[in-house]
């Protein structure tokens, strides 16, 4: 049998054992004496009685202190404020959600409006921007067609079917061209678009490769006509294609 | 205007609301259990008023952080339980980590004949009276204020754990040195007397 330690003896003594230790002290006579031996010294050691205090004990500690101690009068004001500035907050804050609030609902109002003139402007000019880059690339690209045919050696061949070639890809772009300047409303590019289209359907659609005596006409034709020129005049008047909205036409594809 | 109540909570609530006057109520009613425990563990009335006025001051001081939920009187009671600690600490010739095996109590058995002028009766309680006295003074602050805690306010464990700011085994086991000791002294000195 393990018997009990002092501290298992001091802690039943103080009524925080188990009642095993109870127990154990009922079987276990050494165990018993020593904790008869404990409680006998602890016995020695009286209850120290404290000197007698009358009732006004406390009056006079308070009336020691009262003079000492400060009020906490002093936070009163603090939470007035505090709320203040809280409502301050909080009211700042609400007119600025509803500011917020209200701005947004005026911008989501004005912008159908908005947007419908201004994309009609932003298409209108677009379509317009659209239309002169494409156009100045046909006719840079026509007006060096007609410079090579102008000078073209109708003897030599070897000039000739690239020439052609040029033409049969220029007609299209032409024919696209001509379409899109019905909308501009501009008679004398829409007269030189004609009369270049004649001249490139020659060219193109010469059967086999274009003859000497073609090509002697067309120059005639163009010296008499004064197509060069008039590309000329329009290409002056068509301001250069920016690199952003550069659509090069390949063949009719605009 | 807050009013005073009857209770501590509604006095509390007056004070903070700045009726200063209902910590008088407080001070009322709380003051002899202090001073009860100020004096065992102090030893004597002048330290135990001192400490009293001390930890109702330092309650005032921090009414603000008291926790509505705890109890008043217990709040008040661990104050000036350490406010007697920090008294009987600060005592000159007090050492904290002083053993029990030090012995700077005063000699027992010379003293206590000195003393012997009354009946027979009166000189044997004066006897085991001062011998108690010089047992107790040979336990350190800490310890003596447990064991008074434990043994003559009859806290549990745990409450002379929070009364003392340490965990519960710690206070278990400073009980438990304390009464090793007090045994030992008072062994000593009965067999002095004796002898």
């Amino acid at each position: 049998m393990k018997h009990l330690n002092q501290e298992r003896l001091i802690e039943h003594h103080y009524g925080e054992s188990s009642a095993a230790v109870k127990r154990h002290l009922e079987a276990c006579g050494e165990c018993a004496r020593a904790y008869m031996a404990l409680e006998r010294d602890l016995a020695e050691v009286k209850v120290a009685e404290s000197p007698a205090r009358d009732g006004l004990y406390g009056e006079l500690v308070w009336r020691s202190l009262s003079n000492s101690l400060p009020t906490y009068a002093l936070r009163r004001p603090r939470w007035p404020v505090v709320w203040l500035w809280r409502g301050i907050a909080c009211a700042a804050a609400c007119v600025l959600l509803l500011g917020a609030f209200m701005a947004g609902r005026r911008w989501e109002q004005g912008r159908p409006a908005m947007t419908s003139m201004t994309l009609g402007k932003h298409d209108e000019r677009t379509k317009q921007k659209i239309v002169l880059v494409v156009l100045g690339d046909h006719l840079d690209r026509s007006e060096r067609l007609l410079v090579e045919l102008k000078h073209a050696d109708a003897s030599n061949t070897d000039t000739v079917l690239p020439m052609q070639q040029e033409a049969r890809s220029l007609l299209d772009a032409n024919r696209l061209c001509r379409q899109s300047v019905t909308q501009i409303d501009d008679p004398a590019l829409a007269n030189a678009l004609d009369h270049l289209g004649r001249v490139l359907s020659e060219l193109a659609n010469e059967p086999g490769e274009l003859s000497g005596s073609t090509i002697t006409r067309l120059q005639n034709e163009m010296n008499t006509d004064g197509l060069l020129f008039e590309v000329r005049v329009l290409r002056s008047r068509v301001p250069d294609p920016q690199p952003s909205g550069a659509i090069q036409p390949n063949g009719g594809a605009i | 205007m807050c009013q005073m109540g009857e209770n501590d909570y509604t006095a509390i609530r007056a004070i903070l609301c700045g009726d200063k006057e209902a910590y008088g109520a407080l001070v009322v009613r709380h003051s002899q259990s202090l001073f009860r425990v100020a004096f065992r563990i102090t030893g004597n009335e002048a330290d135990a008023e001192e400490v009293v006025q001390e930890a109702f001051l330092r309650g005032y001081q921090k009414l603000v952080s008291f926790q509505s939920r705890s109890n008043f009187g217990t709040w008040i009671y661990r104050i000036a339980v350490r406010c007697a600690l920090d008294r009987v600490g600060s005592r000159p010739g007090e050492d904290s980590g002083r053993t029990a095996h030090e012995p700077d109590f005063p000699p027992n058995g010379a003293q206590i004949a000195d003393q012997a002028a009354g009946p027979e009766r009166l000189l044997l309680s004066r006897e085991i009276g001062d011998m108690q006295e010089t047992a107790m003074h040979s336990l350190t602050a800490i310890e003596r204020t447990a064991f008074v805690l434990r043994h003559m306010e009859g806290l549990t464990t745990d409450e002379i754990a929070s009364a003392l700011g340490i965990v519960p085994n710690a206070a278990k086991q400073t009980v438990f040195r304390a009464v090793q000791k007090l045994r030992s002294r008072l062994a000593a000195l009965r067999a002095n007397s004796h002898g």
